[in-house]
């Protein structure tokens, strides 16, 4: 009999994390730092001063080439025509249901190249679709960097002094002056591409970097010796998600799959019917919207002393009305809660909601989103 | 971290302390580190019936929600409130102010409870 090993993933920085005393999980695959001290303290640390956060674990895809913009019209749910050079912004891949395959950043890094910024989880069945769709499509590369790519997000208040160290390096654009949704792109000393874009996952200003493997414990060091005047300090990916679900943000496998589409978790704005080239799904959407929605994205803080937690079953009046996709302490705010997919018709907004904890019904209200109002554009 | 030698331990990581009949359940520092930050604690309430092996509460961090099981057989005669307002209690001081309940111990005490020399011998060679 063949024995299975499944060999998990390190990122550059792994041996860094362990210097950090890191807790390490398996996620998707790699191992990564889920806190290094406490989840409170590092959420707490990265809406007052800054964060630095190691998510190697995302991956990122190359389209190149000739009609790489029309095949990234009919992939991506967002209008690309509204991007110019230099800038990205947020889309998904959609099955011909309407049901979310990923959702991810994308970039215009020059005329007919892109940059795809997606989830762990789904890289492999990201570049499988897409590749299935630019069958035939001889001018276009596609290439999954996921393997040779680093990660970083700088994310807090004082982001922008993090990247001094790097104020010298030759660049597209003036990282000071970057504003939210660009990026630059760098080289390295020794001639390197890497790319720093103004977006984040957590609520606050900030970065995330994309770097070849060997750039990328050096650029670590280099951002953590900035200490002293930032207060920077590593910062988990447990953190990452309170911060996340605070700003309302949502999460693949959590609040969305291919059975969720945009429009129910709130995405509606990102989702470009009206676009020259209609994108895969666009049918389904399009009755979605006709038809009006059954359900959809709701934020929620727990009136009574509990936690709910993705999965668990939501009733109003006796009648179930849908389940919670993420929750957990909200520190920033003081409150537990989280986000559920509720039935729009069955839900009334003004009455408290019941969630079952573990076979017990605890109170809950619906409270609007975001429940953290995003700091991005300071 | 550190393992009381008064204390008795199971394999599951709490702790026992014995007065006469009665019983003080907690959980190690071990298990706390685990958990990483408490932040919520579910307890029965006084005079529930506990058995040895069965779950009778949660302790919850910000990621997880892990099951607190009972050392031997009991009542529940009382539990620390103070957990409901600052679960984090058990995380600065899981021997003493992060106590979880008090038992009236019921029928045959639990032969696979540790002494801390033995509880540190099974964390080393788990790991």
């Amino acid at each position: 009999m063949e024995t299975m090993t499944t060999i998990i993933k390190k990122t550059p920085m792994y041996e860094n994390h362990l210097a950090h005393s890191a807790k390490m999980v398996d996620f998707s695959g790699w191992s990564m730092p889920v806190f290094y001290n406490k989840i409170i303290e590092e959420h707490e640390h990265v809406r007052k001063y800054v964060g630095l956060f190691d998510v190697s674990h995302m991956g990122e895809i190359f389209v190149r080439g000739k009609g790489a913009n029309s095949f990234l019209q009919k992939a991506l749910i967002n209008d690309l025509d509204l991007l110019s050079t230099g800038r990205g912004q947020y889309t998904a891949l959609l099955n011909e249901k309407g049901g979310m395959i990923d959702d991810l950043l994308v970039y215009k890094l020059a005329e007919e190249e892109y940059l795809l910024c997606v989830n762990a989880s789904n890289t492999e069945k990201d570049f499988l679709w897409l590749q299935k769709i630019a069958e035939g499509l001889k001018d276009l590369t596609l290439k999954n960097a996921s393997e040779d790519f680093a990660q970083m997000a700088i994310q807090g208040p004082s982001s922008e002094e993090c990247l001094e160290p790097f104020s010298s390096y030759k660049t597209s654009k003036k990282l000071n002056s970057l504003e939210y949704g660009e990026i630059a792109t760098l080289e390295y000393e020794d001639g390197q591409a890497f790319y720093i874009a103004r977006t984040g996952y957590t609520g606050e200003k900030g970065y995330e970097v994309y770097m070849p493997k060997s750039l990328a414990s050096l650029f670590w060091k280099k951002v953590l010796l900035t200490e002293e005047l930032t207060k920077v300090k590593p910062i988990g990916l447990g953190a990452r998600d309170t911060l996340r679900l605070e700003a309302c943000y949502p999460l693949y496998g959590q609040e969305m799959d291919e059975t969720v589409s945009p429009l129910e978790i709130g995405i509606g704005w990102a989702t470009r019917l009206d676009k020259a080239i209609s994108f895969i799904g666009h049918e389904a959407i399009l009755e979605q919207k006709e038809k009006g929605l059954e359900r959809r994205l709701y934020a929620f803080n727990m009136l009574d002393s509990a936690i709910a937690r993705s999965h668990m079953k939501v009733f109003q009046d006796g009648k179930e009305i849908g389940f919670v996709t993420s929750g957990s302490v909200l520190p920033s705010l003081g409150e537990r809660g989280g986000l559920a997919l509720l039935n729009i018709s069955l839900l009334d907004e003004q009455k408290p909601i019941e969630i079952d904890v573990r076979g017990k019904l605890k109170t809950a209200k619906i409270t609007k989103k975001p429940m953290y109002k995003a700091k991005i554009k300071n | 971290m550190t393992y009381p030698e008064e204390l008795m331990y199971t394999k599951d990581h709490e702790w026992l302390r014995r007065r006469d009949s009665k019983a003080r359940i907690g959980v190690s520092s071990y298990a706390v580190e685990q958990l990483g930050d408490v932040v919520h604690v579910d307890l029965p309430s006084v005079g529930t019936k506990v058995s040895e092996g069965e779950a009778f509460g949660t302790i919850e961090s910000t990621k997880t929600v892990s099951d607190i099981y009972a050392p031997c057989n009991g009542t529940v005669i009382a539990v620390n409130e103070r957990l409901l307002d600052e679960p984090e209690a058990i995380a600065h001081n899981p021997y003493e102010d992060g106590w979880l309940i008090e038992i009236e111990m019921e029928g045959q005490e639990n032969p696979n409870l540790m002494t801390s020399r033995k509880y540190m011998d099974y964390l080393q060679s788990e790991h």
